[in-house]
């Protein structure tokens, strides 16, 4: 179904509803985003028995506020090594996906302004999905440039490990994506809503057996590079990680992006799996209800990303890329095959189910071959080829000789001892 | 125009986000002070001097993840349509997506056997012990006049 709005041509009232949407989205985005980060920051500091910000504003509320128009009257540095003209770009590379990301995400439900249907979400390409994922591969790019151009070393590794771990965990969180499209046939953000609702049984995490959710939560988590998968900047190491030499406004932005990409992603989560907007309404205040439901299961989820962050340790780096090309990637996969089997008949259930254990106990084969394999180098490090088989033979000579040594060994001392062995 | 006129929120969208990220630079550019100095401008290094140039090339590994990502990458999005029309493909699309993903897996076993998505540096496991046949002899020291030593 096309977004209704434009079905009657494009006229003046059109555009002026489009760009209202526009501008509330975009003000609602920046006000949550600064509450998000005191409430992350009382909330932390709650968890660590600490007050947490607490002078401007009552309770703090407009700590963000302040730490923005501070940052406005901060030195903006450029480093001397840096490739100015990318350094420059790459704030807006991270800053406008992330508004961008958020424009496909269903809001509300539908209201009528003005004798027009107007969906209350910016906007509802039919490929909202595809839309969804080609922007967040795009944001990538903000994050390579920025640590790229810094000139630096800190930089330049973090963005490094940032751009690995992002398009590592991409192809799971693309996987348990399609498990959701297969459900609901459509790749239009608001006919997956519609597509779940009215039961909550419909649900998308209910529609695809938990599982897709869990790897998505799993691999939105890394993709937002949130504890505990915050190696990009991880503090010991990095210093700052990608944006290490960004000061003053720069600065701002990256870290605004960052906290809009939480919100948005747990507002996609809500989107495939939990409904989006539906839930019980009322009689008055019909348009009110959705956008309430929608706003409070987000809610839930910004929480727990805190929570996350202030419970668990930091994964170490190589930790990071087995859990997603090792675990999350087949299991997506499998999981994929095994519920479009369900969808088509209860034997091919089955038949898919072996095939898929099949198929992980040959990965786990392969897993112990790779393991092996390593060991078997660990052994002989820093050799060639020839002489690393050549070490080899002569370690198992060495080993064969030391046994029958110790077997004859013992098997003469077994004569005083009392034949031990 | 027809079916891009949906993307005409998004277009706008992208200009409000460009105008505000470029309206904060010029706001900050007036209102912050401009003194750099040479000790502001070197990279940052916890206070040290830098000697080093920061390295240009990265481990050959993160290449070789970029690569095997694309073929993912790809896989995924033949995924989408295939899922859209499911229901109308039955068995077909269901048999068709087996031997697709088959094709996949067998390439990422092949991969994940040769090590490709093996990372960090190779552990270091313990040498082989040459004496790996435990008796009272091998283990224990014995202490007093039945022994070769001096108690």
């Amino acid at each position: 179904m096309p977004d209704p709005l434009f079905a009657h041509g494009v006229g003046l009232a059109v555009i002026l509803i489009a760009v209202v949407k526009v501008v509330a989205i975009f003000a609602v985005l920046l006000v949550t985003v600064m509450m998000m980060i005191w409430v992350e920051r009382k909330v932390i500091s709650d968890m660590q028995n600490r007050i947490g910000p607490n002078r401007a504003g009552p309770f703090g509320i407009l700590q963000s506020l302040a730490d923005g128009i501070k940052l406005f009257f901060k030195e903006d540095l450029l480093p001397e090594r840096a490739d100015r003209i990318i350094f420059k770009l790459a704030p807006y590379l991270t800053l406008v996906p992330a508004f961008l990301i958020f424009t496909v995400v269903p809001v509300g439900g539908i209201v009528t302004i003005a004798g027009h249907a107007v969906e209350l979400q910016v906007a509802d390409p039919p490929m909202g999905i595809l839309f969804l994922l080609a922007l967040s591969s795009v944001s990538v790019y903000g994050t390579m440039l920025a640590g790229w151009s810094s000139g630096s070393k800190y930089p330049l590794l973090g963005s490094v490990r940032a751009s690995a771990q992002m398009i590592s965990y991409e192809a799971a969180m693309g996987l348990s994506v399609v498990a959701v499209v297969l459900q609901t046939h459509t790749l239009s953000t608001r006919g997956i809503v519609l597509a779940q609702a009215p039961h909550f049984w419909k649900w998308g995490v209910f529609t695809t057996g938990i599982i897709p959710f869990v790897i998505f939560w799993i691999a939105g988590t890394a993709e937002l590079n949130r504890p505990p998968f915050d190696l990009v900047e991880g503090e010991q190491e990095l210093v700052g990680g990608f944006n290490t030499e960004y000061s003053s406004i720069r600065f701002a932005m990256f870290y605004l992006a960052e906290f809009m990409n939480m919100v948005t992603m747990s507002a996609i989560m809500v989107t495939l799996f939990f409904g989006g907007p539906d839930g019980p309404g009322f009689h008055f205040l019909r348009w009110l209800w959705p956008i309430l439901w929608f706003a409070g299961k987000t809610g839930v989820f910004l929480y727990v990303y805190v929570w996350i962050r202030a419970a668990l340790p930091r994964l170490r780096y190589d930790q990071l890329m087995d859990v997603g090309w090792k675990t999350l990637i087949p299991l997506s996969l499998g999981w994929l095959l095994v519920i479009a089997g369900a969808d088509l008949h209860v034997g091919w259930l089955f038949g898919v189910l072996g095939g898929v254990i099949l198929a992980g106990l040959v990965l786990s084969q392969a897993l112990n071959v790779s393991r092996r394999r390593r060991e078997l180098e660990a052994e002989t490090a820093g050799r060639g080829r020839v002489t690393r088989v050549a070490e080899q033979i002569r370690l198992r000579a060495l080993a064969a000789a030391s046994t029958a040594a110790s077997a004859s060994s013992s098997s003469a001392a077994s004569t005083d001892e009392g034949g031990e062995r | 125009m027809g079916s891009l006129d949906s993307y005409l929120p998004i277009f706008l969208m992208t200009v409000l986000g460009v105008v505000f990220a470029a309206l904060s630079f010029i706001a900050s550019r007036l209102l912050a002070p401009q003194r750099p100095t040479a000790a502001k401008e070197a990279p940052y290094e916890c206070g040290i001097v830098p000697t080093h140039e920061p390295a240009r090339r990265f481990p050959v590994r993160f290449y070789l993840i970029a690569m095997i990502f694309i073929i993912f990458d790809i896989e995924i999005i033949f995924l989408f349509p295939w899922a859209v029309v499911f229901r109308e493909l039955k068995t077909f699309g269901l048999v068709e997506i087996l031997v697709f993903a088959a094709a996949v897996f067998i390439s990422f076993v092949y991969l994940i056997s040769n090590g490709a998505l093996d990372w960090g540096p190779i552990k270091r496991v313990r040498p082989i012990s040459t004496v790996q046949v435990r008796t009272s002899r091998s283990t224990v020291q014995r202490v007093g006049p039945s022994s070769g030593e001096a108690a």
